[in-house]
């Protein structure tokens, strides 16, 4: 099973290493895909940088597991 | 451990003299015929728009030679990260829109100091005012005004670091506990203000530029993006310089301005920012809302910390991005971690910008981890020196995905620091004494400037009487490392210091060297020396084999101005007839060597770490809130020590440095505009505020440095502020989670804490 980036189609092992490259990437189209899922690249990476734990990560790989997911 | 020649032993500066005496010339005091004087007008506003300068009036005014504007420039943006050109987002001189109260938006060149002052008064800018913002949690909400255009949520970069199962670590934790952190800015208050003199040459269209910088390389990039000239046009000196502390790393406005008006006006043009300039619009320490969250055993064995940072960067990206990353590394240093986290994220906003200051990251991680940890160990129960012991990295320790440590002297300065406290005896009320363990990098892997060169390059030449001259582009900053390289050159050739000439810090005629930041001289820029000063040695060394006509399998050493046989120390010959004979034996070829340095598979931090501990007795005035040092010990682990005086010089001014960062100094502001931009409000801890410091030797051996050598000046920073945090912990028993620890902050937390113990 891998995980493609809606994007720049990057192959990530799981849905929460997509989350990270995702995150990771400060550009335009990959801030805006997330505004078609009605998320906020700013409060995506404020969640992820205040709270304890990978929330940020968290909320974006749940979108990738059901959209992202490519069987090998 | 072995015993040098001139390596360990005790050696006056080289530039001591020429410093102590007025002789040694800084940027600030030359001067070159017809030269002009420079001025920057800067932004009042910290966000707005130009909408128009009208530079007539000034142009008009008898004694100004040129006026220049955003426009007159060939545009674009430069910066330090020319690997990844998206944050390279500064410019010379604004051309749109200005983003901090202090930025350039013309510069002006005059036949005297005052007519430049004057003629600054008689540009007219329009602006349009825009909403600005202070706070980066604010800068990152939807609504912020944005800063830079295509920044959505003003983030300027995210870091994440992490390694192991922090989630499932947390649940077998014993102790878990979560503390939150505002670190405030420091200014680098060097005692040379930034400065620059530049000169063009029209009849070869080359430019020279003597400025006080940390690294010539990097201005010479800088100034070849910002004018659109080949770097080869441009030479750029490095004089004497008085003070960096990271605040002088890259290239600045006044020296691109400087060479543009130079340009412009084919005469020299010298720029030179006053004191409320320095403390305002010149780079600061990136002030971090921090939150950390540790576990552990009730055996005080940690098994998780978590890390998180926002970090106000202010208007530009500068080198602030390697210090959100040391910041996330520095927090795990220098204990064994089996599950660690950190995010981070530097967000833009209308301050001045936020980049290196030395520690680089290392002063913030530090207060929140040793302040952390010291209250962990009164939580469980166990001794705080304990629980250091306990956890504290040792040699060939793995830092999961990032560096190995090699040499580790941790454990060896936890027992002289220890043994020093309990010297110390039992204290009377109100003292108490705080400790703090570190590790830091000798030589940051990071070449943001995306240079193809190594990380240091040197050569060496010897002459036909024996004299050696040794060409560095490694900067001397006042820290002592000119005389640290020509020791290290000394040594493997087997000669006098005596005998070494240095040639530093000019572009023109010394091989690429990244300069003087990350703690990398004497470790990468040693290295370099050490490996030119060998090619010599070896043919040297071809020379004195076959006059000797010895068995191949005899092995030769340098040393003491001879070259003999290791085991028949008689049967030998003077290195000045050996050096004599190479030359005339080669066709009368130069004897000339040339060594480089870049670190390979060594993890993406930093090819060797320093380590250490420190600490500091502090009595608490609960009338005042006032604290006062009464006395410090450093153990610091750097390997071979080159210059025990040097290493001694470095342990006192970092200390005070950073006992400055941790009860007196920071920047304070107000909608974008520094308050304290004068040495009259911006307290510095002076002499007779410092107690006795003792430096403990520890020895330890570097694989990687030359002769086994570390640092010992950055590292050195890091520890203080937490030691006094602690030590004010153990004598009153408040927790202060900012800095500096003001009388005003430690009387409003004892104020609390009665008010906490009376209900």
């Amino acid at each position: 099973m891998a995980y493609h980036c809606p994007v720049c189609r990057k192959i990530s092992p799981d849905s929460m290493d997509l989350a990270r490259h995702f995150l990771g990437q400060n550009d335009s189209k990959h801030k805006d895909w997330l505004k078609t899922k009605g998320l906020s690249y700013g409060e995506l990476i404020m969640l992820q940088v205040t709270a304890f734990g990978n929330k940020g990560y968290e909320t974006l790989a749940e979108i990738f597991e059901k959209e992202a997911k490519v069987d090998h | 451990m072995k015993e040098y020649s001139v390596v360990g032993k005790a050696t006056r500066n080289i530039d001591g003299v020429a410093k102590v005496t007025g002789e040694a010339r800084y940027t600030f005091d030359m001067t070159l015929p017809g030269m002009l004087y420079g001025k920057l007008l800067r932004s009042p506003h910290p966000h707005a728009r130009i909408i128009s300068i009208d530079t007539s009036e000034a142009e008009r005014l008898p004694g100004v030679k040129a006026v220049i504007t955003g426009k007159d420039t060939p545009g674009g943006k430069y910066g330090p990260w020319r690997r990844f050109p998206e944050l390279m987002d500064e410019e010379a001189l604004v051309t749109t829109k200005v983003r901090f109260i202090g930025d350039a938006v013309a510069a002006v060149a005059a036949t005297r100091e005052d007519i430049a002052k004057r003629a600054l008064e008689l540009i007219k800018v329009k602006y349009e005012l825009l909403p600005a913002v202070f706070n980066p949690v604010e800068a990152a909400k939807d609504d912020a005004p944005q800063i830079h255009d295509g920044v959505e949520n003003n983030i300027n970069i995210t870091r994440h670091i992490e390694w192991g199962d922090v989630d499932e670590a947390i649940k077998i934790a014993d102790y878990v506990r979560e503390d939150r952190y505002e670190l405030s800015s420091q200014s680098h208050a060097p005692l040379e203000v930034h400065d620059a003199l530049a000169s063009f040459d029209k009849s070869t269209g080359r430019l020279t530029v003597w400025t006080s910088t940390q690294s010539p390389y990097y201005v010479q990039l800088g100034l070849a993006d910002a004018l659109k000239m080949r770097e080869g046009d441009i030479r750029v000196i490095k004089p004497h310089v008085g003070g960096a502390f990271g605040g002088k790393i890259s290239t600045y406005p006044e020296q691109i301005c400087a060479a543009f008006l130079s340009i412009k006006t084919g005469k020299p043009v010298k720029i030179v920012l006053n004191r409320q300039e320095e403390f305002a619009v010149t780079r600061r320490r990136t002030p971090m809302y921090i939150a950390t969250k540790i576990g552990a055993k009730k055996d005080g064995t940690i098994v998780t910390k978590e890390v998180k940072v926002i970090a106000d960067g202010g208007a530009y990206t500068a080198l602030g991005s390697t210090a959100l990353y040391l910041v996330g590394i520095y927090s795990s240093f220098p204990y064994k971690i089996p599950n660690y986290r950190f995010d981070g994220c530097r967000v833009y906003t209308n301050n001045n910008p936020s980049s290196a200051m030395r520690g680089f990251g290392g002063p913030q991680a530090v207060f929140i981890s040793e302040t952390q940890i010291d209250r962990l160990a009164h939580d469980i129960g166990i001794d705080p020196i304990e629980i250091r012991r306990k956890n504290g990295m040792t040699p060939h320790y793995v830092v999961p995905g990032q560096a190995t440590i090699e040499s580790c002297g941790l454990h060896d300065c936890i027992d002289k620091v220890e043994q020093k406290v309990k010297e110390w005896g039992e204290l009377p009320k109100y003292q108490g004494v705080g400790m703090v363990c570190y590790g830091f990098m000798s030589g940051g892997i990071f070449n943001w400037i995306n240079t193809p060169y190594a990380f240091s390059g040197a050569m060496v030449r010897v002459n036909i009487d024996g004299t050696v001259d040794l060409f560095t582009q490694a900067s001397d900053l006042g820290q002592g490392s000119n005389t640290v390289l020509a020791m290290i050159c000394a040594e493997e050739l087997g000669i006098s210091l005596k005998d070494i000439r240095l040639h530093v810090a000019d572009t023109g005629i010394t091989p690429v060297d990244l300069g003087a930041w990350g703690s990398r001289q004497t470790l990468m820029s040693g290295n370099a020396v050490k490996a030119a000063a060998a090619e010599i040695k070896r043919k040297l060394m071809d020379v004195a084999r076959i006059k000797l006509g010895e068995n191949i399998v005899y092995d030769l050493e340098a040393k003491g101005g001879r070259i003999y046989l290791t085991l028949r120390p008689e049967r030998g010959y003077s290195y000045y007839d050996i050096v004599k004979d190479a030359i005339r034996y080669n066709d009368g070829e130069p004897l000339i060597g040339t060594g480089h340095y870049t670190p390979h598979g060594k993890g993406m931090v930093s090819p060797a770490f320093t380590f250490g501990a420190q600490a500091v007795k502090v009595e608490v005035d609960i009338k005042t809130g006032r604290v006062k040092l009464l006395d410090i010990a450093t153990a610091h682990d750097c390997g071979q020590v080159i210059n025990p005086p040097a290493v001694r010089g470095q342990v006192e001014g970092a200390t005070a440095m950073a006992a400055g960062c941790g009860l007196t100094e920071e920047l304070l502001s107000e909608d974008g505009l520094v308050l304290n931009a004068s040495l009259a409000y911006y307290k510095i801890l002076r002499y007779r505020d410092m107690p006795h410091i003792t430096t403990l030797e520890v020895h330890t051996h570097e694989p990687e440095g030359p002769f086994g050598a570390k640092e010992a000046g950055e590292g050195l920073t890091t520890p203080t502020a937490a030691a006094i945090a602690n030590a004010v912990y153990h004598a009153v028993g408040v927790e202060i989670n900012s800095n500096p620890l003001t009388a005003e902050r430690v009387f409003k937390a004892l104020k609390a804490l009665k008010k906490n113990k009376a209900t």
